[in-house]
């Protein structure tokens, strides 16, 4: 009985916020505050499940532990920003947790993100006997030359005078990457469009029941929040 | 003219919404039954778990997706996770976003077919939501018992069968992420396969693939499965259909619509450009 609830409950509120497509309305704002408090309260209980978990599951079980105290007492130390008195306090917690954060981050990051990629970026410019492997080969490291150059922000060669070889190399460079880069866009945008229509699809799916009543319902439901725009426009 | 258009009821944007809707209602109700070819970085992640990756050993999952979400990620993930069952790996499944559990949850409703002969402790664990973010990556890395102390149910890692041999990143053959975030596949790459060189497994939103191609080009990982596209791809591999075949036709038919509005768009532009533009005003 609960999950019927629940699952109409669910079905309210997705037409109530998609009701946003046509105007903003009161449905939608109620929908929309509802989910807000919903997922902060969730989150605020998942949280604090989470901490039972990884800190005070583990300090029961041996001494070895007990120094889960200190990262503890650090996070405590957050709410200190709503005293105006011994908000700097919070300045501590704050403070491990960035380094902690940075220091974890960086020890793999020059290796990840930029040897790895630089590897990456060095390619064969001949592939015997495969034409399109070395035309996407020098596609592929004139594009990320080209998108480089772009980003020089400290460099321009003179641009009085009789264009010289460094000039052309790097308008043509700087050419080569912004179209490279609205390719990579182009990319972006097409897949932006699928992530937006897949997950109106889930949502249709979930519409889409073999009940009729279930579809006569949020028909019913589609219509009162219009009509709720409609009669507060007029 | 801004007065008549305030006065519609219906305006162009609405127009638009509720062509996308038919588009994609009409397939969903008809399906067409458009023919899928399967794209060589979906087949590269089936070959590497069919021929490469060891039978039996663990797998890591992190769930870190929204309910939104699910409908591009959960059927990846549902087909991953049959392969993984055909190969009888053991599947820890973690979640480093709040919403972890639900999605779990639904996952095994959804999915029901894939954990109909599976044994919890025995061939899967769910650790539950892990707070932390990359910090929480690492210290999984080092030690899950050392991370948490039970499971998302309360039952402590010591008394699951699964977990005896199963502590540190070492014990993995794979990590499979399912995120809808961008941030979550660096942790891994930085945490996991840096150090301790654990092949990772991708899966991710559509929008997001373009950011993190980088990594598998770089051999970071070992794959990547990307939005409805390459669950659907996947679900013809392993031969269970599910929502990622299902809304193929329909993601077919919204992004011919949206290419015809693109068209009619430029059309427009480049019509109303060639128009002199009036003396002392803007051009309407």
């Amino acid at each position: 009985m609960i999950e019927l609830i629940g699952g109409w409950l669910a079905a309210v509120m997705i037409v109530w916020i998609y009701s946003f497509v046509y105007k903003d309305n009161v449905l939608y704002r109620l929908a929309e505050h509802l989910f807000v408090g919903t997922a902060a309260g969730y989150s605020i209980a998942l949280s604090l499940d989470s901490l039972n978990r990884t800190a005070f599951g583990q300090m029961v079980k041996g001494v070895e532990y007990w120094h889960l105290i200190i990262p503890i007492l650090l996070g405590l130390t957050f709410f200190f920003k709503y005293s105006k008195k011994y908000y700097w306090v919070a300045r501590y917690g704050v403070g491990v947790n960035v380094a902690v954060g940075a220091a974890l981050a960086l020890r793999a990051a020059p290796m990840a993100n930029i040897i790895k990629q630089i590897n990456a970026a060095v390619l064969p410019l001949w592939v015997a006997g495969d034409p399109l492997k070395t035309f996407n080969n020098w596609l592929m490291i004139l594009i990320t030359l080209g998108g480089l150059t772009y980003f020089i922000f400290t460099f321009f060669p003179k641009t009085e005078g009789k264009a010289g070889p460094v000039r052309i190399a790097y308008k043509a460079l700087v050419t080569i990457g912004i179209y490279g880069m609205m390719v990579g866009f182009g990319y972006l945008f097409a897949n932006t469009i699928m992530t937006r229509v897949g997950f109106l699809i889930g949502i249709i799916l979930q519409y889409l029941q073999p009940r009729f009543d279930a579809t006569l319902v949020a028909m019913i439901l589609a219509i009162i929040a219009i009509a709720f725009a409609v009669l507060k426009k007029k | 003219m801004a007065k008549e258009e305030k006065r519609r009821p219906f305006g162009m944007a609405q127009i638009i919404y509720t062509l996308l809707v038919i588009s994609i209602v009409i397939p969903l109700l008809n399906p067409v039954g458009l023919p899928i070819g399967i794209s060589s970085t979906t087949r590269d992640v089936y070959n590497y778990i069919e021929n490469t990756l060891p039978a039996g050993k663990p797998v890591l999952i992190d769930l870190y997706y929204e309910m939104a979400a699910r409908a591009e990620l959960e059927p990846q993930v549902a087909a991953v996770i049959k392969h993984l069952f055909e190969k009888n790996c053991k599947l820890v499944f973690v979640s480093t976003i709040t919403y972890g559990p639900i999605v779990f949850e639904l996952l095994k409703s959804t999915a029901a077919d894939l954990f109909a002969d599976k044994t919890y402790g025995v061939d899967y664990v769910f650790l539950g939501y892990i707070a932390g973010n990359e910090p929480a990556v690492r210290s999984l890395a080092t030690s899950i018992r050392g991370t948490v102390a039970v499971d998302n149910y309360g039952t402590a890692i010591s008394a699951l069968q699964m977990m005896a041999n199963i502590d540190k990143a070492e014990d993995f053959a794979l990590v499979f992420i399912a995120s809808s975030g961008t941030d979550t596949f660096g942790w891994y790459v930085r945490q996991w396969y840096t150090p301790y060189d654990i092949p990772l497994l991708f899966g991710a939103l559509s929008v997001i693939g373009p950011s993190i191609k980088p990594y598998v080009d770089a051999g970071q990982a070992i794959g990547m499965l990307t939005g409805q596209r390459s669950a659907a791809e996947y679900e013809t591999l392993v031969g269970r259909k599910g929502l990622g075949l299902a809304s193929m036709d329909a993601q077919s038919f919204a992004h011919a619509l949206i290419l015809i509005f693109i068209i009619i768009g430029n059309i427009i532009l480049f019509a109303t450009r060639s128009k002199p533009k009036p003396e002392g005003g803007r051009r309407k």
